[in-house]
């Protein structure tokens, strides 16, 4: 296995290769990799038993307690597990890969295709993603059911034996889950039936209350750190004694269920001691049963009482995570800036000569493996479609401090070089770009990303903050506060706070999460197939059912083609708005979350959980869209072709749509992207069409006449958005990343006016090109880019597919961040990079296990190449690569 | 009964398809048999509250209460009695 990892750069073809640094982790963390490849997603029944059983077993007390008390149950009964050379250890399972459904939140999409909960979910569109959407065939995914094993989504194996269980528990939460209770009230929305044909057509990717309810947002790890369980319990209890009997009773229930929940979580930790107890009595190798003794120590003392080390302080970040984790299907639960978090303590013992750098790198590295095996259980759609298989768990480094200095420090220096040495997806790491920070840290972002990672991705600190600062202003955000903030999940700007921690007689002002999950709300709105619905007055010929009525505007004018997509965009947002807001509301009366919210600055304090507002910052529901550039290159090809020039009529091109210009879909051909396309024997009538479609102005090249129409829909779109409210009356805001869903999207759509065929993936993000189209050059793109301002919205997202040997040695490196530093100058939010040879992504698609190391990133996120869906990989090759910079 | 490897408290799962030997550190399959250091662990199966279901073998009793699975390890279960 070790010789197959990173056997490309083996590669005798001399012009094939990929970054040139090239390190290795410690031996332990090599062999926990090459066990992690060796593994599968494997699910577990035990917690969603455990929590079933005590939740009925409950039946008529406070619904908050109750949840409290079912999740203490499941982390209670958990099955502990320590792998061998682990020095970070527990799991969300007793599996490597291991995850678990929630069927308290939606228990259809796992049912069989026969059964009825299954067939009125697919009836409803809540399934419809998951038909266009693709599962990666190799790495860790069980595919297919073998033996004793089920396939689950495409992803995930579960023991034949656990099946009639999973079953019977789903059937119990039937009409209680959030899914059927937010579905039944959602129905009374008046805009309900065009919701559910907007969900059919794909025109939204997936509901957000019950799917992934939390997540993209940035855990704060304070209070463990600052007070341990037992000091967490102390002063519930003390609130208990202030707040019971008194008004506002919801409190009371809030500190109880907290309560319940840290018991549960110390009764795991305690049974995971126990455990490397017993794995170090049948351990015969001496400093492999001292380790076992030592990580029982640690969880021992760490069940109660705050951390005494570094060492004890990243574990116990570890177990708040996966406790967090444990409570909901989450993605992008990102552990913040945690080199800021754990420095005080790295500080300390660096200090004190009990640590050193060597020791440090080991600890980091084995900490990326910890994350790197966390999957999310959830339908294909979500998991295959939206997630390619990855959970990112996104830590920030840089920025700047409270009192607005360089944040940078030396763990975060060795957190990069975990990155370097341990070459794994996870946590992906972001770097909050500020003038500020030192040349020598941003160099070392630049080797990291060199190798070939995909991380770090460079965001600018100062947009963000302003873009914070803007939306959390009315909750009392100031520059201060917003320099506390991160990224969350892949590129949500999530607010955050300084809490102060004491230790050693000294306050550290450390950053963390102060505002629930973003990204909810509305789930991604596919734009090229508004404007597909547009042309068809309504229509989706794909499903060939109507979604909209007939916007009754005459096509006769660039002016009332935007004005139609206006008016449809306007009408799928308030459905999903609507809706989505029923189901959140859902989500937190049937599931509120507990130990994010206890976690989060200030529900420990005002006693509230975050579903009744008790963070510091609420404002985080957004409106997604996807295909932001196809769109664009559409609007302009129509606007030149047939309103300026006047070579078409408008029905010319809704025919030349429909008949994808003369090619076959790309289901048909197999290729999800415009190379080796098939063309059908008609093709000639329509070669022309096509050819003024794919010349048309395209966005990327610096050309006003396309990027006009851009600044136009992003000036509308980042103003209309907040005329809408959350569950919570707060304004929605613009979130513009397509994670993975341009593929199952493109999956679901014609072709579109800018050329691009029917079924192939839209551009990656918001602000890249689509491939192929930008051939003025990477300041060109930039100068596109930035046509209109980025902290309007939550994100703006650029991928660029680079040479390995444009950026080559020190002077390639100076000339690399010379470039993303133009960029963020220029106003640009986000970048990042594929050091990658396409024709190296071409044989690793032909020969998946020569590869199962090789890691690209996507849009927001770095993969493992075998466990991306054919889609995503097609849309990856086909990225403009610059051989120049 | 045969001596499966899931069902022996030797047993440290990686995945569904496969597992490690916590007593001979060799690479086993859950649903390999083994003779020589097998040890049952808590499983419902082997709880005296547990009963079989008369219709389905994946699933039973707890307590001639609740519904359960014979599979599922108890070891964190307070009221496991062995059979």
């Amino acid at each position: 296995m070790n010789e197959e990892y990173n056997c490309f750069e083996k590669n005798n073809d001399s012009d094939i290769g990929k970054g040139e640094a090239v390190k290795k982790p410690a031996l332990r963390v090599e062999k926990s990799r090459n066990l992690y490849f060796e593994s599968k997603s494997s699910a577990s029944m035990e917690f969603p038993y455990w929590y079933t059983r005590r939740w009925e077993e409950l039946d008529g007390d406070i619904l908050i307690v109750r949840r409290g008390e079912a999740l203490k149950s499941g982390f209670e009964h958990l099955t502990p597990t320590i792998y061998p050379g682990e020095l970070i250890v527990m799991g969300k399972t007793s599996y490597l890969r291991g995850s678990y459904p929630m069927p308290w939140l939606s228990e259809a999409y796992f049912m069989d295709a026969e059964d009825e909960m299954y067939k009125e979910a697919l009836e409803s569109g809540k399934l419809s993603s998951d038909q266009v959407s693709t599962m990666g065939k190799g790495g860790g995914n069980v595919t297919e059911s073998v033996g004793n094993v089920i396939s689950i989504a495409g992803k995930f194996g579960l023991r034949k034996e656990e099946m009639p269980i999973l079953l019977e528990v789903a059937k119990k939460w039937k009409d209680k889950s959030v899914d059927d209770v937010g579905h039944k009230y959602e129905q009374l929305v008046p805009e309900y039936s065009e919701k559910e044909a907007i969900m059919r057509s794909v025109v939204c990717m997936f509901d957000s209350g019950y799917t992934i309810p939390q997540g993209r947002e940035v855990i704060n790890y304070y209070y463990p750190l600052q007070y341990g369980i037992d000091g967490i319990i102390d002063i519930c209890q003390e609130s208990i004694g202030k707040v019971a009997g008194s008004p506002d009773m919801d409190r009371l229930y809030f500190y109880k269920s907290v309560m319940s929940v840290l018991e549960g979580i110390k009764t795991w930790i305690l049974n995971n001691a126990k455990e490397a107890e017993f794995m170090a009595s049948l351990e015969k190798v001496v400093e492999q049963k001292k380790e076992y003794l030592e990580i029982a120590e640690r969880l021992t003392r760490i069940s109660s009482q705050p951390p005494e080390s570094f060492h004890d302080a990243l574990q116990m970040t570890w177990i708040f995570h996966l406790a967090v984790l444990n409570e909901d299907t989450i993605s992008g639960l990102s552990p913040g800036r945690l080199g800021q978090v754990l420095y005080p303590f790295w500080k300390r013992d660096i200090d004190r000569g009990v640590l050193d750098n060597s020791k440090t790198l080991e600890l980091l590295e084995c900490m990326r493996m910890k994350y790197t095996e966390l999957d999310c259980f959830a339908s294909m759609g979500v998991v295959g479609g939206v997630l390619s298989g990855n959970t990112f768990n996104n830590l920030s480094l840089g920025g700047l401090t409270k009192d607005g200095n360089s944040a940078a420090n030396e763990l975060e220096m060795l957190i990069l070089e975990a990155g370097i040495t341990c070459d794994t997806p996870q946590p992906t790491l972001t770097m909050l770009y500020d003038e500020k920070l030192p040349e020598e840290f941003l160099l070392k972002g630049i080797e990291c990303v060199k190798t070939g990672s995909g991380y770090p991705a460079w965001v600018d600190n100062r947009t963000a903050m302003e873009f914070i600062v803007k939306n959390f202003s009315a909750e009392g955000m100031g520059t201060e506060e917003a320099r506390a903030w991160a990224v969350g999940g892949c590129l949500e700007t999530s607010a955050g706070s300084w809490m102060p921690l004491n230790l050693n007689g000294k306050v550290y002002w450390i950053p963390g999460g102060s505002a629930p999950a973003t990204s909810v709300g509305v789930h991604f709105i596919s734009l090229p197939k508004l404007l597909e619905l547009v042309l068809y007055r309504g229509e989706d010929k794909r499903i060939g059912e109507r979604v909209f009525s007939d916007h009754k505007i005459k096509l006769d004018s660039y002016e009332n083609i935007w004005k139609a997509f206006q008016n449809y965009f306007r009408k799928a947002v308030k459905a999903l708005t609507l809706t989505n807001n029923i189901q959140h509301d859902a989500w937190r009366k049937i599931t509120p979350s507990i130990v994010n919210s206890f976690l989060k600055p200030d529900c420990l304090k005002n006693g509230r959980d975050i579903g009744s507002q008790g963070s510091r910052y609420n404002t985080t529901f957004n409106i997604e869209t996807c295909g932001t550039v196809n769109l664009i290159n559409s609007l302009a090809s129509l606007k030149k072709n047939v309103f300026d020039e006047k070579k078409y009529t408008i029905d010319e091109y809704i025919k030349a749509v429909e008949s994808n210009f003369g090619f076959r879909t790309a289901e048909e051909s197999g290729s999800y992207s415009l190379f080796d396309q098939v063309k059908k024997i008609d093709y000639s009538k329509w070669k022309k069409i096509h050819k003024h479609s794919l010349d048309a102005p395209k966005f990327g090249n610096d050309d006003e006449y396309v990027d006009s129409i851009y600044r136009e829909w992003q000036n509308w779109f980042c103003s209309m958005a907040h005329e809408y409210t959350s569950l919570y009356d707060k304004p929605m805001y613009a979130c513009q990343i397509s994670v993975s869903s341009h593929a199952p999207m493109g999956a679901a759509t014609l072709a579109t006016p800018d050329g691009r065929l029917c079924g192939t993936a839209f551009a990656d993000g918001s602000v890249s090109a689509y491939p192929g189209t930008d051939r003025n050059g990477p300041y060109a793109l930039f100068s596109s880019a930035t046509c209109w301002e980025h902290s309007l919205s939550q994100n703006s997202q650029m991928n660029i597919k680079i040479h390995p040997s444009v950026v080559k040695g020190r002077l390639g490196s100076k000339k690399f961040l010379e470039l993303i530093r133009g960029y963020m100058r220029k106003g640009g939010f986000h970048i990042q990079f594929n050091i990658v040879d396409s024709r190296m992504l071409r044989d690793a698609q032909e020969n998946p296990d020569k590869y199962r190391g090789l890691m690209v990133r996507v849009a927001g996120f770095t993969q493992y190449w075998a466990e991306l869906g054919k889609q995503i990989q097609d849309e990856v090759i086909a990225r403009t690569e610059y051989e120049k910079i | 009964m045969q001596n499966i490897c899931k069902d022996c408290k030797y047993y440290l799962s990686l995945d569904v398809f496969n597992g490690l030997c916590k007593k001979t550190k060799k690479d086993i399959a859950p649903d390999d048999t083994e003779k020589s250091c097998y040890e049952k662990q808590q499983m419902c199966k082997f709880c005296k509250k547990f009963t079989f279901s008369q219709t389905n073998e994946s699933l039973g009793n707890c307590m001639e209460l609740v519904i359960a699975y014979p599979d599922m390890i108890a070891k964190t279960c307070r009221d496991f009695i062995w059979k």
